[in-house]
């Protein structure tokens, strides 16, 4: 397959994201991560089929980059608010919290796991553990979405679990910047970590000033779009050439947006739209860049990071429903539908595996595959049964044909 | 491309614009001065990241003092290119080809979309006066600039008589090019109305066509002059007439297919466009289809055999808004700065007597065609611009005689260079002196109902 030929695919899809956000033709249609395209994307790849090669997929690295970071920006500048509701401070410590405890006990387990039974270096074994955790840290706040949309919950555990999914995202973009300015190669060997974390995310928060100082008082969406795009694409190469992290960078950038924009709203109700039509060839292309020809070790380390990750998730649910009131008697079930991951967790894997290309990336994008088709399974029934349960989803809304399948929210 | 007036801007607004104009050079500065070397897709984003911010501010910035948009974006590309700041490299400059594939098919679009019958038949007559005065007697008077001069020219030295009349020839094929995408870019940001807004448009749509007739033609000349060898061959006329009307009829063809889904489904047009854009530019260079003529006839039956003209139009202005900042601020930093400081003598000399013959060319067609008074003195200011057509046949050309085409090309992209920034300024302020350009304030889009920002 040539590279315009895929292009054109790749713009067919983004074509079908943009029609279910639009919500007007097939609303319903598809799963609410989108793995469906993750795992397409897989079967035509060198992997499988070999429709798309591994030097045509590299071809569309920059494309992959832009989309990765362009997802950091919409998750920024929607983290604040559900809908036009913020997020309250302390469902955000919590989704946080969650998230960082979860990371934890995945990266523990990665880590001692990779140090015993896998021959990586020692170095590699931190890398691994560290961004293995990132990964599994996210709950995508799509499947939240359709759950309580799609069966009229309303009540305080369908908020917070809006709520913890959205906050979840901080944890994960923010200790990306950290292992990625760890992990940088030949740019600002003079400055140190935490120099290079300060360098990533405050190059987000110049230009987010710089975007938001520019929007200025009348909002019009034509030069909007020059704005927000420039920067985002300005932030995302500056920040790969130095070797950081653009997700980072753009997420810090969508979040000085999100407070200090006077057109907050008017940014997140353009950009939020344009998740879908820029995930689904993203999906695609990970799906393609997928390596399932592993060593067993790292494998089996896959396996149990996803084990890890069930645990922590459902354990600390448990915890929830003794400290957290609307939680209370649904804490395994609510700590199951936090399962559910998608954009970040995969964006974060893209890349370092465009910026560190390895063994390691591969087991990192490996896991976070697996780890977005296990909550897409487990996520979404988990939420329902837990919001059934606690009274918030009245009998009568489910619609008939609800449910045999999952399908996306718009 | 934002459009023209706009409520006024204050001190404190440009301070913010100029204020985020320096952080959009510092960032690049900074970042390029840490990592020299680079890999090539990562200069790729952030050369067009730059691009576009640094462009949309600088045209902002010029407009205070009157010039085009199209000008800052030309500005900032030669600033940040390869011949100044450095800030975008020659490779990362060639990498950015698919955004200029891009903008020429919105650019073509749109023009085509332009085009109404009805305007067509009332400027026809002045029309065809013109195509017919700017095309034998510009190329005529600017194939003689060349000869008088021709002994300053570094690569016609040692030619004979003969030969330096084939290059003086070439040489006025060039000069009768014009620049369809500078012409759309400032009708586009001063949303111009009127006799020479809609002269200029038709004329140098058509004289696109004009000029790939011509070329072959002149080609077929020169070719027995220079080589010395050979006769006059009118097998270039089948194959171009082939292309011609194949790019018609693929064009139209488009044209109905993109009508009916405007009427039928009528959204994602962004999404579209960039696939007609990327995906069927392409292909047409496959086919051997002028590409620009093609999105041209596409364009032109959108608006005149269905009711989707505006629709499509607002799409490729909304498009457009980005990829035309994009696509002149890379024609900016593509500017050859040290050849134009190398050649500007015979450049100026070259460009001040095509922009002469060019208004006598108009005031001679204007006053076989009884044109009104507002395009006799006006009509000429479009035609000064040239871009990337003018190159394009330079590149035609250069293949086509090895033996002086790199000096021709050299030469060319020096009479361009001058062109392309001259060139804009004047047709704004001829738009704006006749009194064309929409000096209202346009309707600020309200902000989307707080409905629209639930997600």
């Amino acid at each position: 397959m040539n590279a315009i030929a895929f292009l054109l695919g790749l713009l067919v899809l983004a074509y079908l994201g943009s029609i279910l956000v639009g919500g007007r033709a097939i609303r319903g249609f598809g799963l609410a991560s989108g793995a469906e395209y993750l795992v397409l994307g897989f079967v035509l790849g060198p992997q499988v089929l070999s429709v798309v090669g591994r030097p045509l997929v590299e071809t569309f690295q920059p494309v992959l980059l832009v989309g990765v970071s362009w997802l950091g920006l919409v998750l920024g500048v929607s983290y604040l608010r559900v809908g036009e509701r913020r997020v309250p401070v302390p469902h955000m410590a919590l989704g946080v919290g969650m998230s960082a405890l979860v990371a934890a006990c995945v990266s523990a387990t990665v880590f001692f796991g990779a140090s015993y039974f896998s021959p990586l270096p020692r170095d590699e074994v931190i890398a691994f553990a560290a961004t293995a955790g990132i990964v599994c840290s996210e709950t995508t706040r799509h499947s939240v979405r359709w759950v309580v949309e799609r069966y009229g919950a309303k009540g305080p555990l369908a908020d917070l679990a809006a709520d913890t999914a959205r906050a979840s995202a901080l944890f994960a973009a923010l200790s990306f910047a950290v292992v990625n300015a760890w992990l940088s190669g030949a740019a600002l060997q003079g400055i140190s970590v935490s120099g290079r974390v300060l360098v990533s995310l405050g190059l987000g928060v110049v230009l987010g000033f710089t975007a938001a100082l520019l929007l200025g008082r009348e909002f019009r969406r034509d030069e909007s779009w020059g704005i927000l795009l420039g920067t985002s694409l300005l932030g995302t190469g500056a920040a790969a050439r130095l070797n950081l992290s653009p997700i980072s960078a753009t997420f810090a950038m969508g979040l000085t947006l999100a407070l200090v924009s006077r057109h907050r709203l008017d940014i997140k109700a353009m950009i939020t739209p344009t998740e879908k039509p820029v995930l689904l060839p993203v999906l695609l292309l990970a799906g393609a860049y997928v390596n399932v020809k592993l060593p067993i070790p790292l494998l089996v380390l896959v396996a149990a990071a996803l084990v890890a990750k069930v645990l922590a998730r459902v354990f600390f649910g448990g915890l929830l429903s003794v400290t957290a009131k609307p939680v209370r008697g649904v804490g395994l079930e609510f700590g199951g539908s936090m399962l559910s991951c998608g954009a970040l967790g995969l964006a974060v894997a893209l890349a370092l595996t465009v910026r560190h290309p390895g063994v390691v990336a591969d087991t990192v994008l490996l896991l976070a595959s697996m780890s977005i088709l296990l909550g897409e399974w487990l996520g979404p029934g988990a939420l329902r049964r837990a919001l059934a349960r606690a009274g918030e989803i009245k009998p009568e809304v489910p619609p008939a044909g609800a449910q045999p399948t999952l399908p996306s929210e718009a | 491309m934002s459009g023209h007036g706009g409520p006024k801007k204050t001190l404190a607004t440009r301070a913010i614009q100029a204020a985020a104009l320096l952080v959009t050079f510092g960032v690049l500065y900074g970042v390029t001065r840490v990592t020299p070397e680079l890999e090539s897709h990562l200069g790729t984003v952030t050369a067009i990241g730059f691009l576009l911010l640094a462009g949309t501010l600088m045209s902002e910035l010029l407009e205070t003092i009157g010039l085009p948009h199209l000008s800052g974006y030309l500005l900032a590309g030669i600033i940040g290119g390869p011949h100044i700041l450095h800030l975008v490299d020659h490779h990362t400059v060639t990498e950015l080809s698919p955004v200029n594939t891009l903008a020429l098919s919105l650019i073509a679009l749109a023009g085509g979309a332009e085009l109404r019958l009805d305007t067509l038949r009332s400027v026809a007559r002045g029309l065809a006066w013109a195509t017919l005065i700017q095309s034998t007697f510009v190329l005529v008077c600017m194939a003689g600039v060349f000869l008088a001069i021709a002994s300053f020219v570094p690569f016609t030295q040692g030619m004979n008589i003969k030969a330096l009349i084939g290059v003086a020839l070439l040489w006025g094929v060039l000069a009768v090019s014009r620049s369809p995408s500078a012409c759309m870019g400032i009708l586009s940001q001063t949303r111009a109305k009127g006799p020479v807004a809609t002269f200029s448009l038709a004329f140098i749509m058509l004289s696109d066509v004009v000029v790939v007739i011509l070329l072959a033609t002149m080609l077929m000349l020169a070719r027995p002059l220079i080589t010395g060898s050979g006769g006059i061959s009118l097998e270039d006329f089948t194959v171009l007439g082939h292309e011609l009307l194949g790019s018609i009829a693929v064009g139209v063809t488009l044209g109905l297919g993109l009508a009916i889904y405007l009427r039928l489904v009528g959204h994602q047009l962004l999404l579209v466009l960039l696939a007609i854009g990327f995906g069927l530019s392409d292909t047409f260079s496959y086919i051997h289809v002028d590409s620009l003529l093609a999105f041209l006839a596409a364009g032109f039956v959108v608006a005149n055999l269905s009711d989707q003209g505006p629709k499509l139009l607002h799409s490729i202005e909304q498009t457009g808004s980005v990829v035309f900042v994009v696509f002149f601020a890379t024609a900016g930093a593509h500017l050859d700065i040290p050849l134009l400081r190398k050649l500007w003598p015979v450049a100026v000399a070259l460009c001040a007597s095509r922009a002469f013959f060019t208004v006598v060319a108009c005031r001679i067609s204007s006053r076989l065609a009884e044109d009104p008074v507002i395009l006799k003195r006006w009509g000429w200011s479009s035609l000064v611009s040239q871009a990337g057509l003018a190159l394009g046949l330079s590149v035609v050309i250069a293949k086509a005689f090895p033996s002086f085409g790199d000096g021709f090309r050299s030469l060319a992209i020096a009479a361009v260079a001058l062109n392309e920034m001259i060139g804009p300024i004047l047709f704004k302020f001829a738009l704006d002196r006749a009194g064309e350009t929409d000096r209202h304030e346009p309707v600020i889009r309200p902000s989307l109902p707080p409905a629209a920002a639930a997600e």
